[in-house]
């Protein structure tokens, strides 16, 4: 079974860093620290890491932190980040006002 | 619900060509595109593209979005800005934002061409104002003629890291050093060589430690790294900087094309995870295409081809072209394709750190380490003409072609109208100067060169003087009579030089060929030239006096 | 911080300058050109505070795809000035969390 579905695990403590205050989601401004946390909580993938912490959910939606996102839990889950699967990709696909998004036509 | 024969998602160089090409062949097309304006990233590359003639080669990437845009209003292509696709979903039906609402479109053949997105690295202080993508500054120089900075520090020496750092020049600032984490620079070497020999300093195997300033980068700090990626202790080195550029690799963007359903690989080679497609760019949902960087990261000149080939495709799926027609046609665009994915940079050897060429020449270590080639090495390779230096001097001009590494790239040989530069029908070959007896010292192939490597020499220019025409593409021009520095290929001053001729005309687009008189010692050593006010990488005029060197 | 004559570009096809607002003080752009490029060529480098940690931030990517340098603009926050064309007498303030500060 993947480690990413394995939740029996065991990934020991979570040894704080000391790069463990970087900011990762520019936009929702979490850090790494509380990524890797966050995976120590029990969030295998980054479904699950997005809607604990809400990294990718800010402003640009994740254009910039998926990928650096991806690779912190990866390292810390012990597997190569292709291994995780990306959050789903939805509509809408940027930022828009809700006024605006609610004004369709056919 | 409007109905089209193709949507095009993106209008950069992929999307333009694939809406061209299924509109010349009668389909009806719209391309969405985000942005205020079309081309893509094509109106920010303005250095001159490799390939060959039919791959646009020498021309500047924003001619070439010029003349884009013209085929595609010739060919009666609907280009809708500022309309942003929101979502693709089942039966190839999209959503689209434009003027303040969500539209609906339905298309028969659905082309995803939305490009890339650079990737980023963290290091302290990355959050703060002055550390920018490498796109935006080439955003801010070349569409909005805005210096992103004075003092930058370029992260990265893939071809963009490189390529900017030469526009960041171009536009007047100064590069204060380019760092690569990796032991090799990865762009082409005569990307590298250009910008090394107006004296901008490499630093492999280090990475940035971190950005210095409270409200906005006042410095930035350095490091070298060992074989594991950790820095060695007392490399750290302090650069006086006010701009840190990311130039550290690009992903594709790919979420449309996972919104629609299209089976997704994970490929390191092409940046990431991309649809999985058929040569002809085809994802797994029959009808949608991907082309260009979203595809799997590649450069302009194949995305154009890729479009190409799926605006074929998708003319083909809706019985616009017969079978034997489409079949030739698809022909000479793999093969063209090909063409650009050979050589050394392809994406067979992409990421192999090889020791020869093609060839089998041993690949100049200097050029990968430090930037430039030094001037033993360059002796092994087939542009070079031997006689520099030797005791018979011949008569007359001749070419010096500093190209070292098989890239997909063959202008030269179409410029020099004497036959001198020889290639072969392999574009990526080393050029070889069969008979420089025969050059006229036309320079066309100096202006060619898209890597700016080629050099003429004229030996006995005055008794003890040679003359030597470089390519320039800096203001202040130097004018005939000026007196400055000669620069060798790291940078270094190594002599006086006079400017005795400037060249410029249409054919040469903006290359201008400067001819500066120095001391024939110098013939095989000097390659830039140097004003001594007002200098390109920065320094004062005292700084230039010290490493003047021998100054006649 | 404006290039005046570019070797290859020669010169940039820009808008009337025309005065703007920021936080009060009266600058000058071209108009039509994004917010961004305006403020980058008057030095103004910090376009907004954080929420969470208060830090600055400035232009990122310039292509509207990251959102850091969004402002409040004519009163409206979360503008993405890298992309929003500067019209005369705008309104742009420094942006602290979501909106303007407090005067």
């Amino acid at each position: 079974m993947s480690k990413v579905v394995e939740r029996s695990q065991d990934l020991g403590p979570c040894i704080p860093q000391n790069d463990d205050d970087l900011i990762i989601c520019r936009c929702e401004e979490i850090t790494k620290g509380e990524i890797r946390q966050a995976v120590h909580d029990g969030m295998y993938n980054l479904t699950e890491v997005k809607r604990y912490l809400r990294t990718g959910m800010g402003l640009c939606q994740g254009q910039t932190c998926s990928r650096l996102v991806r690779s912190i839990v990866a390292k810390e889950l012990g597997i190569s980040p292709a291994e995780l699967e990306l959050t789903s990709a939805r509509s809408p696909a940027r930022p828009i006002e809700m006024q605006t998004y609610s004004n369709e036509v056919w | 619900m409007k109905r089209y024969e193709l949507i095009v998602i993106g209008a950069g160089p992929a999307g333009l060509s694939a809406a061209i090409e299924a509109a010349s062949w009668g389909m009806k097309v719209i391309v969405f595109d985000e942005n205020v304006r079309p081309g893509g990233q094509l109106f920010k590359q303005i250095h001159k593209f490799f390939g060959s003639k039919k791959h646009k080669a020498k021309i500047r990437g924003f001619r070439i979005g010029d003349t884009l845009l013209k085929e595609a209003e010739q060919a009666g292509v609907t280009v809708q800005l500022k309309a942003t696709v929101m979502g693709v979903f089942n039966n190839k039906e999209i959503t689209v934002m434009m003027n303040d609402q969500i539209e609906h479109f339905k298309g028969d053949n659905i082309l995803i061409a939305t490009g890339a997105s650079e990737n980023m690295i963290t290091f302290p202080g990355w959050t703060l104002p002055g550390v920018i993508g490498a796109g935006a500054a080439q955003t801010l120089m070349n569409l909005h003629g805005v210096k992103p900075g004075s003092k930058i520090l370029m992260v990265g020496s893939g071809n963009v890291g490189l390529v900017v750092s030469f526009q960041l020049l171009q536009a007047g600032c100064e590069v204060v050093a380019i760092i690569d984490a990796s032991s090799r620079i990865g762009g082409y070497g005569v990307h590298a060589a250009k910008v090394a020999r107006t004296g901008v300093p490499y630093y492999l195997s280090h990475t940035i430690i971190q950005a210095e300033g409270e409200d906005c980068v006042t410095g930035a700090v350095i490091g070298e790294v060992d074989d594991h990626w950790q820095i060695i202790e007392g490399t750290q080195k302090k650069l006086d900087v006010d701009t840190i550029c990311l130039a550290v690799g690009l992903s594709p963007m790919s979420q449309l094309a996972r919104m629609a359903g299209c089976e997704m690989i994970d490929e390191a080679v092409k940046g990431g995870l991309v649809p999985l497609c058929s040569e002809y760019g085809e994802t797994s949902i029959p009808g949608l295409f991907c082309a260009g960087d979203v595809a799997g990261i590649e450069e302009a000149s194949s995305a154009m081809i890729q479009g190409r080939i799926a605006g074929s495709v998708a003319a083909r799926r809706a019985g616009y072209i017969l079978d034997q027609e489409f079949a030739q046609k698809n022909a000479d665009f793999q093969e063209s394709l090909a063409q650009l994915r050979e050589g050394m940079f392809g994406a067979e050897k992409k990421g192999k750190n090889l020791s020869h060429t093609d060839e089998g020449i041993p690949l100049s270590l200097t050029l990968l380490q430090e930037g430039y080639i030094n001037e033993a090495e360059i002796q092994r390779f087939p542009g070079f003409s031997e006689t520099i230096s030797s005791e018979t001097k011949t008569k007359g001009v001749y070419p010096v072609i500093e190209c070292t590494q098989n890239i997909p790239c063959n202008p030269c040989q179409d410029a020099c109208q004497q036959g001198c530069i020889s290639i072969g029908d392999r574009i990526t070959s080393l050029p070889i100067v069969t008979d420089k007896e025969k050059c006229s010292g036309c320079g066309m192939c100096v202006s060619s060169c898209p890597g700016q490597a080629i050099f003429l020499i004229e030996e006995n220019y005055e008794e003890d003087y040679v003359a030597i025409s470089l390519p320039y593409e800096f203001l202040p021009l130097p004018q005939p009579g000026e007196q400055g520095l000669a620069l060798d290929r790291s940078g270094q001053a190594v002599g006086s030089a006079e400017i005795v001729k400037v060249r410029q005309g249409k054919a040469m687009d903006e290359t201008a060929i400067v001819t500066m008189k120095v001391r024939a010692k110098y013939a095989a050593s000097a390659r830039f030239y140097q004003q001594l006010e007002g200098c390109l990488s920065g320094g004062s005029t005292e700084a230039l006096a010290m490493k003047g060197g021998e100054l006649e | 911080m404006r290039i005046k004559e570019h070797p290859i570009l020669h010169t940039f096809p820009k808008g009337v300058t025309v005065p703007f607002f920021f936080d009060g003080k009266t600058l000058e752009g071209c108009e039509g050109e994004p917010i961004a490029a305006a403020l980058r060529a008057a030095g103004v480098m910090v376009h907004r505070h954080t929420s969470r940690f208060g830090q600055p931030r400035g232009i990122f990517c310039a292509i509207g795809r990251c959102t850091d340098c969004v402002m409040v603009v004519d009163g409206k926050p979360n503008v993405r000035t890298c992309i929003t064309p500067l019209r005369a007498g705008m309104q742009v303030q420094t942006q602290y969390g979501v909106s303007a500060k407090e005067v």
